[in-house]
């Protein structure tokens, strides 16, 4: 009898792993079980759908009929309720049971509501999946003005959206910049700037107290601590992800803010992998526990989870990740871990380009790069080898920075 | 997905035209999507008038999102 894998979950993890079993196992029984109505779609290029500037064809990746082509059983609609892993199988809402010999949570996360007043109404938007991408387009559409609260990665896609579909929108920002944890004042002020071209005002010092709603319960404004009031017609609110975790807390698997895993993408039960944003796992690169949610880590994750339920120890994952903002007439790209170290080091580097590099016991962890990417490679390299760098940071912010730059400083 | 060789030896060069129009049936890739050596690749010739050697995560007709849309053209 052959060897049969489950995988919950349909995103970019989930499918490279299906793929990667296919490829390798081609006798295997796989079964990709999805809470979601539609097979794989590229979670990348939703928010340029939002924007309106792509139809929804070219966002599928997986047509059903892939499954089909490739012998993998999907089950759309499907949530599981239960996982035994004692016994070896999940447990569906619809009262199925599907056993396995190796299993793959690949269950993500859900976007964290905020906690005040009417976080909840009508016209509140948040944004991971392509149907929310659908409604947020569909609210923008009818829109002339919106507030946008997180001033992180996700919630920039907010700004673009409105600047894209001209909505004029507050956004409303604790701090006194934009993704202050990665940011210094001079390197945000590029991307205020282009917000503010776009229509879409950053209000520092801010954030929301509570929602105001209209009769039908629709969103009409948010309330600042300050007791600042904005109009709007819909908000979008990007504060984060809760781990989808819930449904492993009955088990034996171990959790640390997601699923537990060793650099093969195993939990602590044998059979049992994880892979995409629900890991935190043994970060090889870091030297440490370490989460990540880019899409080239899910995707690799999977892969490698794959390749470990086939043959343990067979490869571990080692990543860099990047995650780019191409919304903007300039680049923008953070690597690594931009938010961690224990020092940095940051520079304009010519008018509308900055850098920011952050450092942990002198070795590179993470960084920013705003308009100029150039050095994204020289800098994802320095951290795959763990080079110390600490007596020559100056270097990191020369404009044409190679590794060879500080390979001869390092010989002389 | 499809799986590609990242190099080819066809002697065709590629460049990268901006358009602002997808169609439906068109398969779009984002910046984050390519491998270092594409990424290399699109940051060098988008928005400008060079090409460059064909490159196996870029199709010809392909379209690719980084700070505008642009077209994968070989020849």
């Amino acid at each position: 009898m052959s060897d049969s894998y489950v995988i919950v979950g349909d995103g970019i993890a989930g499918a490279s792993a299906a793929e990667t079993l296919r490829e390798q196992a081609p006798d295997a029984e796989i079964t990709v079980l999805t809470d979601e109505g539609e097979s794989l779609y590229n979670r990348i290029l939703i928010k340029e759908y939002a924007k309106g500037k792509l139809p929804e064809a070219p966002i599928s990746i997986h047509q059903e009929e892939w499954y089909d082509e490739h012998d993998v059983d999907l089950r759309l609609n499907t949530v599981v309720v239960d996982i035994d892993v004692e016994n070896d199988a999940v447990h569906t809402h619809e009262g199925e049971t599907f056993e396995y010999d190796s299993l793959l949570l690949a269950i993500g996360g859900t976007p964290q509501q905020l906690p005040v007043e009417n976080a909840d109404a009508d016209g509140i938007h948040h944004f991971w999946t392509f149907q929310d991408a659908r409604r947020i387009k569909e609210s923008v559409e009818g829109a002339e003005r919106a507030v946008i609260v997180g001033a992180g990665l996700l919630g920039i896609d907010f700004a673009a959206i409105c600047g894209a579909q001209d909505v004029e929108a507050k956004y409303l920002m604790r701090g006194d910049c934009w993704w202050r944890y990665a940011l210094s004042e001079e390197g945000a002020s590029i991307m205020h700037d282009a917000m503010r071209e776009r229509g879409v005002e950053p209000v520092f010092g801010s954030g929301v107290d509570h929602f105001e709603v209209d009769d039908d319960g629709h969103v009409e404004a948010a309330v600042d601590p300050n007791g600042e009031r904005y109009e709007c017609d819909f908000a979008g609110v990007a504060i984060g992800l809760n781990f989808n975790t819930e449904i492993v807390e009955q088990t034996p698997l171990e959790t640390d803010n997601g699923i537990a895993v060793d650099e093969y993408m195993r939990t602590n039960v044998d059979n049992v992998f994880a892979a995409g944003d629900i890991t935190t796992f043994n970060d090889l690169v870091l030297g440490e526990q370490g989460k990540n949610g880019s899409w080239g880590s899910a995707k690799e994750q999977g892969t490698i989870a794959a390749r470990n339920m086939l043959d343990y120890g067979s490869e571990a994952f080692e990543w860099v990740s990047s995650y780019s903002i191409t919304h903007f007439d300039f680049p923008f790209l953070s690597f690594g871990h931009p938010t961690i170290g224990d020092d940095s080091v940051e520079a304009t580097t010519a008018e509308g380009e900055w850098r920011r590099v952050a450092l942990k016991d002198g070795k590179v962890v993470g960084g920013v790069l705003i308009g100029d990417l150039s050095p994204q490679s020289a800098f994802k390299q320095l951290m795959r080898e763990g080079r110390d760098v600490s007596d020559q940071t100056d270097l990191l912010m020369e404009p044409g920075f190679s590794v060879d730059d500080l390979a001869a400083t390092t010989e002389q | 997905m499809r799986y590609r060789m990242p190099l080819r030896e066809t002697g065709r060069r590629l460049r990268l035209r901006r358009t602002g129009w997808i169609p439906p049936g068109a398969r779009v890739r984002h910046y984050d999507e390519l491998g270092e050596d594409a990424q290399i690749l699109v940051r060098k010739l988008a928005g400008r008038p060079r090409t460059a050697p064909e490159h196996g995560d870029l199709d010809d007709g392909d379209f690719v999102k980084f700070t505008d849309y642009y077209q994968v053209r070989t020849r």
